[in-house]
């Protein structure tokens, strides 16, 4: 007989909420930067990913229903991840690629190996390499079909080829550089990195283990003047602190014992520090994410293991295969 | 889940579809992927696979099947290498660049699991007229998945049919990596079996009820 976790699905059910909330105010950061054309990016995105479920669903002989609703946030993930600018045909593109083949094929949202939005962000890099890097000025706002007439480089790339940041602390903070639509808003991410630990819809493991991995590499070969500089910079630049929080941290992706998100964490940004620091690889953090599955699925392994053991402990009179079937 | 040759239940034209060398039996994939992605080096890749295929299965079939198994798959692999020899000299000259182009998966044709490890099983135990039919069906499988493949990358990468200019917006460049490649073909495996089990869904159940029988002892 199959029993529904209703404690389970409501847990999951307000994490969305938590997501959707933290991500919309954002996306009005964004808009307030970037324009109009920022919020038609982000509904684009959020209507190709919620028709490719559904079309997913519909093939799997599943119907749609409110568990379903996470493929919301990994479409607004996706979204804020690209230049305000960016075009809608691409990125509808990467978002029917994130359900179709970075979450459907693999069984759907109970057996996710990597985070949808970090896939189609790979697959945005490879394929419109030249446009994914190139953003807008903060407050040169373009409208749903328009474009501005000059694009420029991130202040990542400044910073990663040259190891210079010429934007003030406050500007910092605020999200006032160029640079991907909801990873600039740095206040607003450690606001929502808060809100998001302090309510368990993120892992607090995966997180710290990501800022710790952040400060020892500053620490040991810092990429600026000092290790606190190196440290703030490194965090702010190349989406590292928006993946920190809305990749690496994904509860559906990161181990679930703190311990071992911790290190899967820290790993992901000590080799994301490595690739940035000698080949100026803009974004790297994302792409380590995905290149990563092979450890957090290792690491949930293990921790199936751990439990299956734990449970033949604390039951001695059940049979194995019982216990097996129960972890399964 | 191979078909045998030797059931009579069993079709000759079941190498086109319903076994199909790549989407079946997932085997040559590592060409479809890495290489296939234009039409042209579809093209070069279809004709080496087909002739050192063709020709090596047919003189492999005059090798007696007496030997042990370890010295025939050594035998089969000499003769393939052996026709591999005037099959590239010729590619050189009818598809110039792309056997460079190609590297080392144009060599690797030659010792493909059609003529090393499969012959044995699906050839060799049958008539020289049901080998050859069969044969011809399971190399123009494989050649079928190499066009298809080639057509949609090829297209949808540089918005090109065989080097022809087509109308094609947006481009996916991704698609033309080895990992677009991957994808395209996982996405064409998942639909050859939906397709398959649709048309003879009573067979496929008896095979994965034959499956997780085995797997259960």
């Amino acid at each position: 007989m199959h029993f529904i976790d209703i404690k389970n699905n409501n847990n999951e059910r307000h994490s969305w909420i938590d997501m959707m909330l933290t991500l919309l105010t954002l996306e009005v950061m964004s808009f307030f930067y970037n324009g109009l054309h920022s919020a038609a990016l982000a509904a684009v995105c959020l209507i190709s990913s919620l028709a490719a479920e559904a079309v997913c669903l519909r093939l799997m002989k599943r119907s749609f229903t409110a568990d379903d609703l996470p493929v919301s946030t990994d479409a607004l993930i996706t979204a804020l991840m690209l230049p305000a600018v960016f075009d809608y045909a691409p990125a509808c593109i990467a978002c029917i690629f994130a359900v179709v083949a970075a979450k459907s094929v693999f069984g759907g949202r109970n057996n996710m190996i990597f985070s949808p939005a970090a896939a189609a962000y790979c697959f945005l890099y490879t394929s419109w390499k030249g446009q994914i890097l190139l953003f807008q000025q903060p407050h040169d706002t373009a409208g749903v079909f328009e474009t501005p007439e000059t694009l420029v480089n991130s202040a990542s790339h400044v910073f990663n080829t040259s190891g210079k940041f010429a934007y003030s602390g406050f500007e910092l903070l605020m999200g006032n550089f160029p640079g991907p639509a909801g990873a600039v808003s740095i206040l607003l991410l450690l606001i929502a990195s808060v809100i998001l630990i302090a309510r368990k819809d993120i892992s607090a493991g995966a997180f710290t283990g990501t800022v710790i991995g952040v400060a020892v590499m500053s620490a040991i070969s810092p990429c600026s003047d000092s290790f606190v500089s190196s440290f703030i910079l490194t965090l702010c630049n190349n989406m590292m602190l928006f993946a920190a929080l809305f990749i690496i941290s994904d509860r559906r992706i990161a181990p679930k014992r703190a311990y071992y998100a911790f290190f899967y964490g820290f790993f992901i940004t000590v080799f994301a520090y490595v690739i940035t620091v000698t080949t100026a690889k803009e974004n790297a953090v994302v792409i380590v994410s995905v290149l990563f599955t092979p450890v957090s699925l290792g690491l949930k392994n293990l921790e199936k293991k751990i439990e299956l053991a734990v449970r033949e402990d604390l039951s001695p009179g059940a049979s194995g295969m019982e216990v097996k079937a129960d972890v399964q | 889940m191979y078909s045998d040759p030797a059931n009579k239940t069993s079709s000759r034209f079941d190498g086109l579809l319903a076994d199909n060398t790549v989407l079946s039996a997932l085997m040559v994939i590592s060409p479809v992927i890495m290489c296939s992605d234009t039409l042209r080096n579809a093209e070069a890749l279809i004709y080496a696979f087909s002739a050192i295929t063709f020709i090596s299965v047919i003189l492999c079939s005059f090798v007696p099947r007496k030997l042990p198994y370890a010295v025939k798959v050594i035998i089969y692999a000499a003769i393939a290498a052996l026709v591999y020899i005037p099959v590239k000299s010729l590619a050189q000259v009818t598809y110039p660049g792309i056997v460079s182009r190609v590297g080392i998966y144009f060599p690797l044709l030659a010792v493909n699991s059609l003529i090393v490890f499969r012959g044995e099983s699906l050839f060799y135990g049958v008539k020289k007229a049901r080998m050859i039919t069969s044969l011809t069906f399971y190399i123009l499988g494989f050649d079928a998945v190499m066009l298809v493949t080639a057509v949609i990358r090829e297209l949808f990468t540089y918005g090109t049919f065989n080097s022809h200019m087509v109308d094609v917006s947006p481009t996916v460049s991704g698609l033309g990596m080895p990992f677009g490649g991957f994808i395209l073909l996982g996405l064409m495996c998942g639909v050859y079996r939906k397709v398959r089990s649709a048309l003879r869904p009573a067979s496929d159940a008896e095979e994965r009820k034959e499956g997780s029988d085995v797997s259960g002892n």
